[in-house]
């Protein structure tokens, strides 16, 4: 197998041990969600991650270490749910919904390009010293609850769970270019909630 | 030469490492003269660490679901041992 971390968690899986399956759940759920409701939407997403996990536990000995477990886990739930679509029609991925801070658009270039305004400052410059104020935890929770279902599951499938674009269009059956896209729609806008609330201290 | 608004679009592309050596190069050039956009690609860096590094509750529903996808799991194996 050529992912030894898997491997080891995979016998602990076989054998039904429930620490091992509290790891998996809890590395996994996020990422699983966020495939289910960018295919489904958010009403059906939950209930294709529980088929999903059913299918994980009665499937384990197909799992064969080709892929990652991770990339396994995501593609059961990608498959579950593509099943479900199957006589519905999939909604626009291609959505863009306005964020509650803005995002970088136009308005903010001069004619020839070159900045309006230029960006502010901030007063802190590392994640920890930002998410220690409770205020913009709940600010950036805001926004990303704010995004399309396409939009926020790329960005926590690319920022949070450190997946390729490639990997992200093949589960999703969005192009390269739409996941670019989303993905830059998606990270404007939470750029423009911290820039505005390194300026002005409030939501 | 990529103007302000022009880099920004292809932010991703700088933030992803997904860039043409031309892009890479004009992209350079252009951090180099301008403060603005260097601030700006300074912040995009910290607004993805922020999201990388958001906190996530975690949640009971977890817990009971792990509990019960063990069992099926161990009557599984019990399943096999007996046949
Ligand atoms: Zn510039």
């Amino acid at each position: 197998m050529n992912y030894p971390d898997d491997s080891a968690l995979l016998a602990r899986l076989l054998s039904g041990e429930q620490k091992a399956y509290r790891e998996l759940v809890a590395t996994y759920q996020g990422a699983m969600r966020a495939v289910a409701f960018a295919i489904v939407g958010s009403r059906n997403a939950d209930e294709v991650v529980q088929d999903a996990w059913l299918a994980v536990v009665n499937n384990l000995e197909g799992f064969q270490g080709r892929s990652s477990l991770k990339t396994w886990l995501l593609t059961i739930t990608a498959n579950t749910a593509k099943t479900r679509l199957k006589h519905n029609r999939r909604e626009v991925l291609i959505d863009d919904l306005p964020g509650p801070h803005g995002t970088i658009g136009d308005e903010h270039f001069a004619d020839d390009g070159h900045w309006l305004l230029a960006p502010h400052a901030w007063h802190q410059d590392t994640p920890e010293k930002l998410l220690m104020e409770v205020e913009l935890r709940e600010c950036l929770e805001k926004t990303l609850v704010s995004l399309s279902a396409s939009q926020g599951s790329v960005l926590l499938l690319r920022e949070r769970q450190g997946l390729e674009l490639e990997e992200i269009c093949n589960l999703l059956d969005i192009s390269l270019s739409n996941v670019r896209v989303l993905l830059h729609r998606a990270r404007l806008k939470v750029f423009a909630t911290l820039e505005h609330f390194e300026e002005t201290g409030k939501c | 030469m990529l103007t302000c608004k022009q880099l920004v679009e292809r932010s991703g592309d700088l933030l992803d490492n997904r860039m043409s050596l031309r892009t890479r190069i004009s992209m350079r050039t252009h951090l180099l003269m301008c403060i603005n956009c260097r601030r700006f690609i300074k912040h995009m860096r910290l607004s993805q660490a922020v999201v990388r590094r958001l906190p996530v509750e975690e949640s009971a529903a977890l817990d009971s679901l792990a509990a019960r996808l063990s069992e099926i799991r161990q009557g599984k194996q019990r399943g096999n041992h007996q046949s």
